[in-house]
C-alpha cells in the first residue's frame, strides 16, 4: 500500500512536460507503480487534451499540408536505418531496476560516508541531470539535511523512517527547501533509493556536502 | 499547392474515426482534417511555449509527423485524439528543449514511445469518461483558475508572463496554481 505520492503540483509538472528531466524519472518510477497517481496524471493529460481543444488556431504558412506530406513520402521512400542498440554500462547494483531507468547508465556503488553508497545514474535524455541511486545501511542514520531546491526520493527496497512518516518500497518522498529531515533506515535491512534534486548546480545543504565532489568528479 | 482552411471545431467521435482511417489504410483525407484542425492549434501551444513563430511550425509539423507515424499506436479506449496528440507535443517540446540545451545530444532515443499496454475493460470505461470529467470540472472552475492552470502546461515562461500580466510576483502565480489544484481535485472527486 503506497502512501506517500507526489504532490498534485508535481503530477502536473509531470504531465504537462514541465518538470526537469531528473525528477521525472524519478516520478515516472512512482507513477508506474501506483495507480492512484497513474489515473490522476490521466486526469492531468486529459486536461492538456481540453486546452489544446480550446487554443486559437495560429496561422500556419502556405502549402504547410504538402510540405509535410512530401515529408512523409520522403521518409517513406528512404528505407528506415535501424537504431544503433545504445551501448549502456550498467552496474550490478543488486536490485532488479524499474522500466523508467533502461535509457540510462548506471555506475557502480561508491562509498560516501559510514554505511551509505550511491551509484550515478546517467539519463540518456539529460546526462547533466541529477539523479542517483542510494544504498543505506539499516538502522543508519543520514546526516540531518535541507537542500535548496526540491528533492524526489522513491524508495526502491528497504525503508526509512522521519519525522514526516515511515517510507516503504512504492512511496515517494517529496521534500521541499523548507523540509529539515533526517531520516533513519529501519533496522530490519538495507534501504535502496533514487533520488533527483532539482535545478543541475543547486547543490547546497546534504546534497552538496556529500555528493558536490562525487557529481563534479 | 492546396489552399488549406481551418476546422473551426472536431467531435471526439469524428476525430477518432479520422485517426482509425489513417491507422488502417492510410487515408490522406482524413490526415488532412486532423492536420487542419490541430496542426494551427499545436502552433499555438509551441508559442505559448515560448518558442517563434517559425520553431513553433516547425514543431507543430514534427508533432503531425508523429500523429502519422505512430496512428496505429492510437486506442480510443485509452485516450481522446486530442489527449493522445497534446501528449505527443508535450513530448517534442521537451525533445526540442534539451536539444536547446544541448546540440550534441543523443537522438536515439524518440521521447514518444512510451510503453504502451492494452487498455483493460476497466480503464476503457475510465478513458471514455475521463475526457467528459475533465471537462466539466475546468468549466466549473473561476476563470481565473483556470486561466492559472492552463499557464501551468506553458511552463515557466508563460507563468513568469502571467505574473507580469498580473502584476503579481511569480511566487503568487505558484501558490495561486496550488490553490487552483485544489478546488480542481475537490471537483473531480465529486464527478467520479
Amino acid at each position: 500500500m503506497i502512501k506517500h505520492h507526489p504532490s498534485d503540483e508535481t503530477l502536473l509538472r509531470y504531465a504537462s512536460g514541465t518538470l526537469e528531466a531528473g525528477p521525472r524519472v524519478v516520478v515516472a518510477i512512482h507513477v508506474g507503480d501506483c495507480t492512484a497517481c497513474a489515473a490522476r496524471v490521466a486526469d492531468f493529460e486529459a486536461l492538456g487534451g481540453a486546452f489544446l481543444d480550446d487554443l486559437p488556431a495560429e496561422k500556419l504558412g502556405d502549402g504547410a499540408f504538402d510540405a509535410l506530406m512530401s515529408r512523409i513520402d520522403a521518409d517513406a521512400a528512404s528505407r528506415a536505418i535501424p537504431a544503433q542498440p545504445r551501448r549502456l554500462s550498467r552496474a550490478e547494483v543488486g536490485i532488479r531496476l524499474p522500466e523508467a531507468l533502461d535509457d540510462c547508465e548506471v555506475g557502480p556503488w561508491r562509498w560516501i560516508g559510514p554505511g551509505v553508497r550511491r551509484s550515478r545514474v546517467t539519463l540518456a535524455d539529460d546526462p547533466k541531470a541529477n539523479v542517483m541511486l542510494l544504498k543505506v545501511a539499516a538502522g543508519r542514520r543520514l546526516p540531518e539535511h535541507t537542500h535548496s531546491g526540491f528533492e524526489y526520493t522513491q524508495v526502491l527496497k528497504g525503508s526509512f523512517r522521519d519525522a514526516r512518516g515511515h517510507y516503504e518500497p512504492g512511496d515517494m518522498d517529496e521534500a521541499d527547501s523548507e523540509v529539515d529531515h533526517q531520516p533513519v533506515v529501519d533496522e530490519t535491512g538495507e534501504c535502496i533509493c533514487i533520488a533527483a534534486v532539482e535545478g543541475g548546480i543547486r547543490l547546497r545543504g546534504f546534497f552538496g556536502r556529500m555528493f558536490q565532489p562525487l557529481f563534479s568528479a | 499547392m492546396t489552399m488549406r482552411k481551418q476546422e473551426t471545431s472536431l467531435s471526439a467521435e469524428e476525430g477518432a474515426r479520422l485517426m482509425a482511417a489513417v491507422a488502417g489504410e492510410r487515408n490522406r483525407s482524413a490526415f488532412a482534417k486532423l492536420f487542419d484542425y490541430y496542426a494551427p492549434r499545436l502552433k499555438s501551444f509551441m508559442m505559448r511555449s515560448g518558442m517563434t513563430s517559425p520553431v513553433a511550425e516547425d514543431l507543430a509539423q514534427e508533432t503531425m509527423l508523429l500523429v502519422w507515424k505512430k496512428a496505429s499506436y492510437f486506442d480510443p479506449l485509452r485516450a481522446g485524439v486530442s489527449t493522445w496528440i497534446f501528449t505527443i507535443a508535450r513530448n517534442v517540446r521537451i525533445d526540442r528543449l534539451r536539444r536547446e540545451g544541448r546540440p550534441s545530444a543523443a537522438d536515439s532515443l524518440d521521447p514518444s514511445d512510451e510503453p504502451e499496454e492494452p487498455a483493460s475493460a476497466e480503464a476503457s470505461i475510465m478513458a471514455a469518461e475521463r475526457d467528459e470529467r475533465v471537462r466539466a470540472a475546468i468549466a466549473m472552475l473561476p476563470g481565473e483558475q483556470a486561466e492559472i492552470l492552463r499557464m501551468a502546461y506553458f511552463g515557466d515562461k508563460a507563468q513568469s508572463e502571467i505574473a507580469r500580466d498580473l502584476g503579481i510576483p511569480l511566487g503568487t502565480v505558484k501558490s495561486r496554481t496550488r490553490l487552483a489544484l485544489n478546488r480542481l481535485r475537490a471537483i473531480l472527486d465529486d464527478l467520479v
